[in-house]
Parts: structure tokens; C-alpha cells; sequence
């Protein structure tokens, strides 16, 4: 789906094009400002340092979705982000207002997502003073934005959004934030400025070393064993039928990380599934095994390495693919290292790849698929994959599923078998709990005319369970499935499995009838016991025309496996008991 | 800067105090051009800061482009692979460009202003300013202070040698370094497209 880049930032694109009239207000500056770059909605909420803008905000052709926490604001524009391709942007208030943007501006921006946060500060002159509702936002963002700025003229409102924006699209994507204070936004300007005077804003990544290509080449063709490891970068890119291409001309098999999950065909005879902590135990045997490593468009954090030491021990040639020259060696210490955008490199790398068939290697990782496949217990309880298939073979191609985190995610994770980019959304830098509903609300709003599904357990759900009543407001159906085990089930298992199997504090014993509170907020709500009511409940939900809850009662004791236990190796892999 | 007012310990401070170099050996010298605007200072520390990259000295001055700040620190990488200190430091927007002058052989130099209370010895002090090249900058019955310069070895030096004066305070900046060779990293400089005159 090639739309999902060709709909990137192209600002400008039939859009009112018309500057205020001089004059006019900072709030208007900034709102012409975003409307050429081809914001269509801000979501947002309103207090006393960003009314100006609000007071303008009508007369913009842009649509406001009134959120109820300033966090959901963040991830709704996240999730609008991830699941179109385009900016997201949010909109709060000064003090708590700005404060409580953080938590989702991190959430985006680990996991390069292309976010603008404008927040209203306090009258330039009261800067500083300890004023009323006063953050020092700036401050407090440094460690969780791309960039930011402070805007002190209204004069420069326009050429700071225009580099805003630019700087969140552009080389990694990531949140970057505009703090405004109260008077500039309501300051009367004659001429904007047209530039901020700024030395370097992108660092344009120079086209990938041919040098560096043609080793790598080298390394691949000569390999036994090769596996390629995906991630997100490869959508970001476009790459995805240039990774394909790859691994048939090479025979490599390719394992993806979470945020990769899509990005190569899950059903293709090649596909490995995720790696790492909780990922396939064929995919970690694979990379334990083989000669050659490509990893493209990922970091490669510790969720994905588990011991160091343990991450591709054989591997005689690592090559790591990344736009960011910060990844290139902070962990894993790639003997190739290309910076560079994974579409442009892994098609250099195609020219130079002779297509080789390797079917020994192809028939030692089938052996693997099979010797450690997913199994889940089948107890007579609800079990979660049951309930995930039952979803996914109802969603189109196109329709978008949001993970939570905690056992949701990685269950949702495991099972998912789209292959569109854009339609598999999670938190994976972060793994921030309540990340679901507020993203599949801000995934809705980008994408009108597509299902967009939320999966979470009833611990994430709650977090940020107020926005139901934005989806309802917004009219934005989306369709939340909450994985009800009553506990905190990674944090359980992890007691059960790594902390002497102390049960602490995990027990869920108070949590409201979902399918009553669902209706309370004006969703369709039902709870779901057995499989046999899985199929009639997930088609009520779907066709009913506003948001829908299912309230689903899993095995409470259900676990996520194949698991790495900590400290240890991606060979050492435990695998789910036999049932 | 150090500044020990009053009790100052002579040349115990002095020769502790190593100010001018780093003590692990995994120590870079790193040269930044950064955009002269409000809060730049704390994006780069936090940046260090936020990545276990320990900022073990900083010096600031005038390049010769307007609205560009020159920066000279070192920074222990600490269990960091030392690269990541280029690295981080070159995704700031605020980073005009960043160079590890450490393996170029830099020029380096600092600076360091000694007071002493002369107490009837002050000829005796002259003395050995002359001797070690220091230049007086201001003199009255109370105080003499003196200015030294040069290479971070030679300030060390100089400095060992007057402690056995009776110093009152003293200050010494952190060195600044031009360096020779090419830069490490490929940062280019250029504007960007819309950028136009200030």
C-alpha cells in the first residue's frame, strides 16, 4: 500500500492557502499554519493558556476532537499518526494541561512517530514567576521530544510551525513540541517572518554507501544461514516488498520486531514472526543459529537482544540498517554498519544479490517452525487466541487493530496475520499501559471508512477508559476488546515465573461491569464467556454503528509463551507446557 | 570553574584538583557549533546527561559565525560506546555540527586567574610570576592577581608551581581546542532550504 507514504507530507496539497490578513492574531497565524500543512484534525483540550487559539479555532477548516485527558490527546494523535502516515497533532493547556501530554509524547516519540504537540504557556512577562499553571514544559519534554520550541513572537508562529513540522516527518520521525504563551497567541501581527534563520533542521541522511552495500551483498550471498530481522523503518520506508524481494532471492528468513509486525507476510513460507523476550521460538532459534544477521529499519533493544551476549552467537557478519547513525552500534556490535532509509539500501542491495536458493537452511528452519510452534492450553476456558482469531477473520485487510500492552499485546502480536502497514498499531519503545483505546480513536479519526479495533486487558483499559465517552462524542466507532483476566497478567506471570511465584498486588478483585459502563458512556457493551459466544458477540460489535465494548473472560491464568527468562540468551527460550 | 575563596588548601588543592584533565582515559574531547538560542545549553546536557554520557568539562565561546556558539567539552562515555557521544549529540536541531577532536591532535588552551595577598612578599611573587610567564592583571596593597595561558599541561604546571605562594583564590577555565585533520563526523553545515537571513 504505497499510499501509506504517498500521503505523507505534502503540504500545501488543495488546502486554503490564503496567510491571515495582517493583523490578525498569533492564534490565527498558527491555525493558517497548520491548516497548509495539511492538518485535517487536532486533538485537544481547552484551559485557560490556549483559549485564544480555541477562540479562533471555529473559523479553521479543521476538526477538533474534544478528548478527556490530555494523555489521551497525545495518543490519539499518535495513533492518527501511525495508522495514516501523516503529522498528529494535540493541543492542551499550560501546567498539567502540557504535563499530561508527556507520558504520550514519549509513547510516540520511542517509537518514531511523527507528532506535533502545541501547548498554551502563560503571558511571556509571567514566565518565570511561578505563575498560575505554569510548567516549565520545554524542560520537562527534553528527554521525550525530537525538538522543541518556545515561541516569544508571534511574528515567527508560522516559519516554527512550517520546521515543526518538518522535523517530525523528516530522517527518524518523532514528537516535537510548540509551547506558545498566552500573549503571543493573542498578538496582532502585520508580516510573519518567513524562515526561523535556522542553521540545520534536517540532516538528510547521505545515500547509502555503495562501498558498505557491496559488502554487505557479499556477506549475504556467501551465507549459509541467513536471517533478516525487520522493524518498523521498513513501513516507514516503503520497504516492504523490497524486504520480500530480499529474503526470496536469498532464501532468508525474516523475523520481525513488534513494532515490525506486518511489515513481512505472515503466512509466507520464509516469515519467522516476532523475535525476541516473548517472540517465536523458531525465529529465536534461527538467529541463534545463523551466519549471517540483517537487521533493517530497528533498533535493537533489549526486548529484542535479551542477553547480549546470546544475540546471534554464530552470526559471522552482522549488517544493521537504520536512517539513525545513534543506532548503528549501541547495542549490538554490527561488523556492517548503513545508515540510510531501508527502502533505498535494501534495493541497492538487491542489485547485487544473485538469487540463491538455500534449502537445506529453509528445511532446518521448517524443522524449527514445527518443533516449536505457538500452542496455547486448551483447558475448556476462554483462551485469548481463541478470541483474537475470532476477531482477525473478521477484519478486512485494511482494518486496524490496536494492542494495549502487557499479555494483550504480545497475544495480539502473535496471532496478527495482516500485512498491510499502518493497520497492526502498538506501543513497543514505551509499552504504555492505556495506550489502545485513545490511539484506535485517533486511528478512526484518520481513517473514516476502516474498522479500527482496540484489544486491551481490563488493567490498560482503565487507564484511559474517560476517552469512550470522546469516541462516543466524535462519533468514531471504534471496537474495544478488552481480554478480562482480572489481574495483571504479565505482571503475574512474571511473579510466577522470575519472583519465586510471590503473587503481589496483581489481583484486579474491584473492577466495574464493563458491559454496563460501556452503555453508561452510550457504547454497545457485552460480556463474552465462551467461544460459543465469540462469533455473534464480535459480529453485534461490528455492526453496531458506534463504539462497542466486548467485555471478554479469559482464562485468567493464561501466559504468553515462548518467553526468554531474564538474563538469558534467545536460545534459551521456554515454551508453553504441553496441555 | 573552581574556586576555593578564604581557606584555600595551596598545593594540595592544586595538585588534586587535575581540573584540566580527564581522569579516565576514555575521555573525549568533543568540539560543538550550536545555534545561539535560549535553552541550548541545557538540550546538550540533557541529552549527555539522560544517556549515562558524564560531561566531565565544559567551555563556551564566540565562534566566527554569528548566532553559532562554540563549545568545547569532554565527556566520559562511561559503559557507552564512545560514539554515541557524537552520535546523540548530532540529532540536537540545535547542533550546527559536531566533531571528536580527540584523536586529532588539538590545539588546546585555558586560561586561570590567581590571586594572592601579598603580605610583604610581593616581590618575591612577581618573581616567580615572571618566571613562570604569568602576566599581573591588577595590583594594590590588598591583593595581586595574575593571569596565566596556554596548553591545559602547561596552565597545570604553572599553577603547581605558585601554589607554593600564599594564593588567596583562584579560577581556571575550562580549555578551549581548535582541531587539526578532518572532521570525524560528516556533519555539513548547510542551511536549510527555507532558511534565509535572520
Amino acid at each position: 500500500m504505497s499510499s501509506f507514504l504517498a500521503a505523507i507530507d505534502e503540504p500545501g496539497r488543495d488546502l486554503p492557502s490564503a496567510a491571515p490578513a495582517p493583523g490578525a492574531t498569533g492564534a490565527e497565524f498558527l491555525l493558517a499554519a497548520l491548516v497548509r500543512e495539511g492538518v485535517d484534525t487536532i486533538f485537544g483540550l481547552p484551559g485557560g493558556a490556549n483559549l485564544p487559539i480555541y477562540q479562533y479555532l471555529p473559523a479553521f477548516p479543521l476538526r477538533h476532537v474534544l478528548v478527556r485527558h490530555e494523555q489521551g490527546a497525545a495518543h490519539m494523535a499518535d495513533g492518527y499518526a501511525r495508522a495514516s502516515g501523516r503529522v498528529g497533532v494535540c493541543l492542551a493547556t499550560s501546567g498539567p494541561g502540557a504535563l499530561n501530554l508527556i507520558t504520550g509524547l514519549a509513547t510516540a516519540h520511542f517509537d518514531s512517530v511523527p507528532v506535533v504537540a502545541i501547548t498554551g504557556q502563560v503571558a511571556t512577562a509571567t514566565i518565570g514567576t511561578d505563575a498560575f499553571q505554569e510548567s516549565d514544559v520545554i524542560g520537562s519534554c527534553l528527554s521525550v521530544t525530537k525538538h522543541s520550541y518556545q515561541v516569544r513572537d508571534a511574528r515567527d508562529l508560522s516559519a516554527v510551525v512550517a520546521e515543526a513540522f518538518h522535523v517530525a516527518r523528516t530522517g527518524r520521525p518523532g514528537a516535537v513540541l510548540i509551547d506558545i504563551p498566552k500573549d503571543v497567541q493573542q498578538q496582532p501581527v502585520s508580516v510573519a517572518r518567513g524562515s526561523t534563520g535556522r542553521y540545520r533542521v534536517h540532516r538528510a541522511p547521505a545515500p547509502p554507501s555503495s562501498e558498505l552495500v557491496a559488502r554487505a551483498a557479499a556477506h549475504l550471498a556467501a551465507a549459509e544461514r541467513p536471517v533478516i530481522l525487520a522493524g518498523r523503518g521498513v513501513a516507514v520506508a516503503g520497504a516492504q516488498g523490497a524486504l520480500q524481494r530480499l529474503a526470496e532471492a536469498s532464501d532468508a528468513a525474516v523475523g520481525n520486531t513488534l513494532l515490525g509486525t506486518g511489515v513481512f507476510p505472515t503466512r509466507h513460507p520464509l516469515a519467522l514472526g516476532l523475535v525476541g523476550f516473548m517472540g517465536t521460538g523458531y525465529c529465536n532459534q534461527a538467529v541463534s543459529d545463523c551466519d549471517c544477521l540483517v537487521m533493517v529499519g530497528m533498533r535493537a533493544d533489549d526486548r529484542v537482544t535479551c542477553r547480549l551476549d546470546g544475540f546471534a552467537p554464530r552470526a559471522e557478519h552482522i549488517i544493521h540498517i537504520n536512517i539513525d547513525p545513534a543506532e548503528l552500534g549501541k547495542t549490538v556490535d554490527a561488523d556492517c554498519q548503513i545508515v540510510g532509509d531501508a527502502k533505498q539500501v535494501l534495493e541497492a542491495l538487491l542489485e547485487q544479490m544473485p538469487p540463491r536458493p538455500r534449502p537445506e537452511w529453509r528445511a532446518a528452519v521448517d524443522g524449527w517452525r514445527q518443533r516449536h510452534p505457538l500452542r496455547h492450553p486448551h483447558n475448556g476456558l476462554l483462551q485469548p487466541q481463541e478470541v483474537l482469531a475470532a476477531c482477525y477473520e473478521r477484519l478486512g485487510p485494511d482494518d486496524i487493530t490496536v494492542a494495549d500492552v502487557g499479555l494483550n499485546q504480545m497475544w495480539a502480536a502473535a496471532a496478527w496475520t495482516g500485512t498491510e502497514p499502518g493497520t497492526f498499531l502498538n506501543s513497543g519503545g514505551q509499552g504504555t499501559m492505556g495506550f489502545a483505546l485513545p490511539a484506535a480513536i485517533g486511528a478512526q479519526a484518520a481513517n473514516p471508512d476502516r474498522r479500527v479495533m482496540s484489544v486491551c486487558g481490563e488493567g490498560g483499559f482503565m487507564m484511559t477508559i474517560q476517552e469512550l465517552a470522546t469516541a462516543v462524542e466524535a462519533d468514531l466507532p471504534v471496537k474495544v476488546i478488552i481480554l478480562n483476566n482480572r489481574q495483571l497478567g504479565m505482571v503475574r506471570q512474571f511473579q510466577d515465573v522470575f519472583y519465586a511465584g510471590v503473587r503481589s498486588q496483581i489481583d484486579h478483585t474491584v473492577t466495574p461491569d464493563f458491559q454496563m459502563l460501556a452503555r453508561a458512556f452510550g457504547c454497545h457493551g457485552q460480556v463474552v464467556r465462551s467461544v460459543a459466544d465469540l462469533g455473534p458477540a464480535i459480529d453485534a460489535a461490528l455492526a453496531y454503528p458506534g463504539p462497542a465494548l466486548l467485555d471478554c473472560w479469559i482464562d485468567p491464568e493464561a501466559n504468553i509463551y515462548p518467553i526468554v527468562p531474564f538474563g538469558k540468551g534467545l536460545a534459551d527460550f521456554v515454551e508453553c507446557p504441553e496441555s | 570553574m573552581i574556586s576555593q575563596a578564604g581557606a584555600f588548601g595551596g598545593s594540595d588543592a592544586i595538585s588534586q584538583s587535575q581540573f584540566l584533565h580527564g581522569s579516565s582515559p576514555r575521555v573525549r574531547l568533543i568540539s560543538l557549533r550550536v545555534e545561539d538560542r535560549a535553552g541550548v545549553l541545557q538540550r546538550i546536557t540533557n541529552c549527555l546527561a539522560r544517556r549515562g554520557l558524564h560531561l566531565a568539562s565544559c567551555a563556551v565561546g564566540q565562534g566566527s559565525e554569528s548566532g553559532v556558539l562554540n563549545l568545547w567539552l569532554r565527556v566520559d562515555p562511561g559503559t557507552q560506546p564512545a560514539d554515541q557521544i557524537v552520535k546523540q549529540l548530532n540529532k540536537l536541531i540545535d547542533v550546527v555540527s559536531v566533531d571528536d577532536l580527540t584523536r586529532s591532535e588539538p590545539i588546546e588552551w585555558a586560561m586561570a586567574l590567581v590571586e594572592f595577598r601579598p603580605d610583604g612578599r610581593g616581590d618575591q611573587i612577581e618573581e616567580t610570576l615572571r618566571r613562570v610567564r604569568a602576566e599581573v592583571v591588577h595590583r594594590d596593597p590588598e591583593r595581586l592577581i595574575a593571569a596565566l595561558a596556554g596548553p591545559p599541561d602547561l596552565v597545570q604546571a604553572m599553577l603547581d608551581e605558585l601554589s607554593q605562594l600564599p594564593i588567596v583564590d583562584f579560577v581556571c577555565s575550562r580549555p578551549m581546542a581548535l582541531g587539526s585533520g578532518s572532521p570525524v563526523t560528516a556533519c555539513e553545515p548547510a542551511r536549510h532550504a527555507q532558511a534565509g537571513s535572520k
